[in-house]
């Protein structure tokens, strides 16, 4: 059996889908078998930033309707094929399944993949609902604003209400610059306000958005970069290994700054 | 099993009998209430504030959730429904946490028939009238030569949980939170309010006009403090230092004392206050709304 994470946050565009397409990404390149499933019926996007939006024929709506099987919805990617994606429906809304059928749908997936990563739609009303009903474990992404803790806050306690106990924190955007200047919230911020353990901590990187315009996601580039290094770590995490978090601010963290925080 | 089976097929009861549950639970909110060994599951009833079942339910795995290491595992549990429409898919909702819980539920009170009907064909004793409860404000009312009951307090509610934005907890006594009470997340007691933890949400002690509720806390940081009538919000300058902090109505308005002085002061006039001591932090005092 296979683990079932969702990656939810509350508030809308601080990266879940980004995040769901790496770590889906970043998983089966590690040699594991990967499900994605969009949850979000109506405004699907998990297809566009893995490339695949135009290989999408049937979606979650008909396998649950009987008009198709499992199998023939599945979308699998051309570069990993470890890697395959369960669409969401476009035409419909959040109303149109209910969490016991997305439950089955996990539950069938779970049988042949190591893990069914869930991308979860903003918002707690049904869409949410849906998406956390199969979860064990779950990934909370979040940026360091005020607006997007406190929803992740929310969202932690609604899943700590539903029997998600298995939660664990993603800090998408640092910028490391402004952190140290005391301009954004830090690592340490979050984690206080939010107590739950860190899974990783992915800086603010243009590359992301250039790989998602693409379809391409991050991690499958060759360039290196901290962010797609992150998005490695966090795999390395899920899968059980002790890594060290990234030291955003060793770049940052000059004489002059020592001196400026020493006398603040 | 006891199937009170004759009274089931009773018509609905006359609405005096109905009336005296109801008053146990005004606040919208469930509660537990432990008695005897069993457990008492107290629903709002359906013309308070919050009739949704569905926030009913999310209030409900909430509560779990923070009170679960309170009692062994299959204590007998009873549900008080009050006048609540409950299905036989509710009750096997229902069930099925409060088993996760370790909890059996055994007993249905209720004073509807419908319920009283679902309760049945799923297994449950029932008793279709308004039970004698071991909460303070409702036994003596349901008896009906007793003299009118005087408002007590009950019993604190302890939780061990950290209140996230959005959670709200309101208990017609004292509250105490082990863990931290986070933005955007409420507390309202008609007693006092004691946090073991942060609290950076919004406290109401006092919350039926009580002047004497404390809120207490290792880290005060509310957004809001409320006591009985007053309102005050904390400095808009955090401090850089927290100690243990407990805040009451002083004789103008909310103050907030170390804990450690706190125990000094009370024996001491009020005038006082003002004058010998000199206080960490003194709350903006407002109009309530």
């Amino acid at each position: 059996m296979g683990r079932i994470i969702v990656v939810t946050s509350g508030k809308g565009g601080v990266g879940k889908t980004t995040c769901t397409a790496n770590l889906g990404m970043a998983l089966a390149r590690n040699g594991r078998s990967v499900a994605l499933m969009d949850a979000d019926f109506g405004l699907r996007n998990l297809d566009l930033l893995l490339g695949l939006e135009n290989r999408v024929v049937f979606t979650a709506l008909e396998v649950l309707a009987g008009q198709c099987r499992l199998e023939q919805a599945l979308v699998r990617d051309k570069r990993q094929t470890d890697l395959v994606l369960l669409p969401a429906a476009q035409n419909r809304n959040k109303d149109s399944v209910t969490p016991e059928q997305m439950k089955q749908l996990a539950y069938a997936l779970t049988k042949k993949y190591d893990y069914v990563i869930i991308d979860c739609p903003a918002g707690i009303e049904m869409g949410f609902q849906n998406a956390i009903a199969a979860a064990d474990e779950a990934i909370i992404v979040t940026t360091p604003e005020i607006s997007a803790v406190r929803d992740a806050d929310r969202v932690i306690g609604l899943l700590e209400a539903h029997r998600v106990k298995n939660v664990k924190l993603i800090i998408n955007r640092i910028r490391p610059a402004m952190v140290q200047a005391n301009d954004m919230m830090s690592v340490a911020d979050v984690q206080e306000i939010l107590s739950v353990p860190l899974l990783g901590i992915i800086p603010d990187d243009e590359k992301v958005i250039v790989a998602t315009n693409r379809g391409e996601p991050l991690v499958l580039s060759e360039e290196a970069s901290l962010s797609k290094m992150a998005f490695n770590n966090i795999v390395q995490r899920m899968e059980g290994k002790e890594i060290e978090f990234l030291d955003l601010n060793a770049a940052y963290d000059t004489l002059f700054a020592r001196i400026r925080r020493f006398f603040k | 099993m006891i199937l009170s089976q004759s009274l089931i097929m009773q018509p609905n009861l006359a609405p005096q009998e109905a009336a005296p549950a109801e008053q146990s639970n005004q606040s919208g909110h469930i509660f537990f209430k432990a008695d005897q060994g069993l457990i008492y599951l107290h629903l709002p009833p359906n013309k308070a504030m919050s009739t949704d079942w569905h926030q009913l339910w999310e209030q409900l795995l909430h509560r779990l959730a923070a009170s679960q290491k309170l009692w062994p595992p299959n204590t007998v549990a009873y549900l008080v429904a009050n006048d609540r429409l409950l299905d036989h898919r509710q009750l096997e909702q229902l069930d099925a946490a409060l088993s996760e819980a370790n909890l059996q539920l055994k007993r249905v009170f209720t004073s509807r028939r419908q319920t009283a009907i679902a309760a049945v064909t799923a297994g449950y004793s029932v008793d279709q009238q308004s039970p004698t409860l071991p909460l303070a404000s409702t036994p003596v009312a349901t008896l009906p030569s007793a003299p009118i009951p005087i408002p007590t307090m009950v019993e604190p509610l302890y939780l061990q949980t950290t209140l996230r934005s959005g959670g709200e907890v309101r208990h017609p006594g004292s509250v105490i939170i082990i863990g931290d009470v986070n933005p955007g997340s409420t507390i309202v007691a008609d007693g006092s309010i004691l946090v073991w933890g942060r609290l950076r949400g919004i406290a109401h002690a006092g919350a039926s006009g009580d002047r004497n509720g404390q809120i207490m806390a290792l880290q005060m940081e509310p957004t809001q403090l409320r006591i009985a009538d007053q309102v005050a919000r904390a400095p808009a300058k955090a401090p850089t230092q927290f100690y243990p902090e407990v805040a009451y109505i002083g004789f103008d308005g909310i103050r907030i004392t170390r804990a450690s002085e706190f125990a000094k002061q009370k024996v001491r006039l009020e005038w006082m206050f003002d004058n010998v001591y000199k206080h960490h932090s003194v709350a903006t005092r407002l109009p309530i709304e």
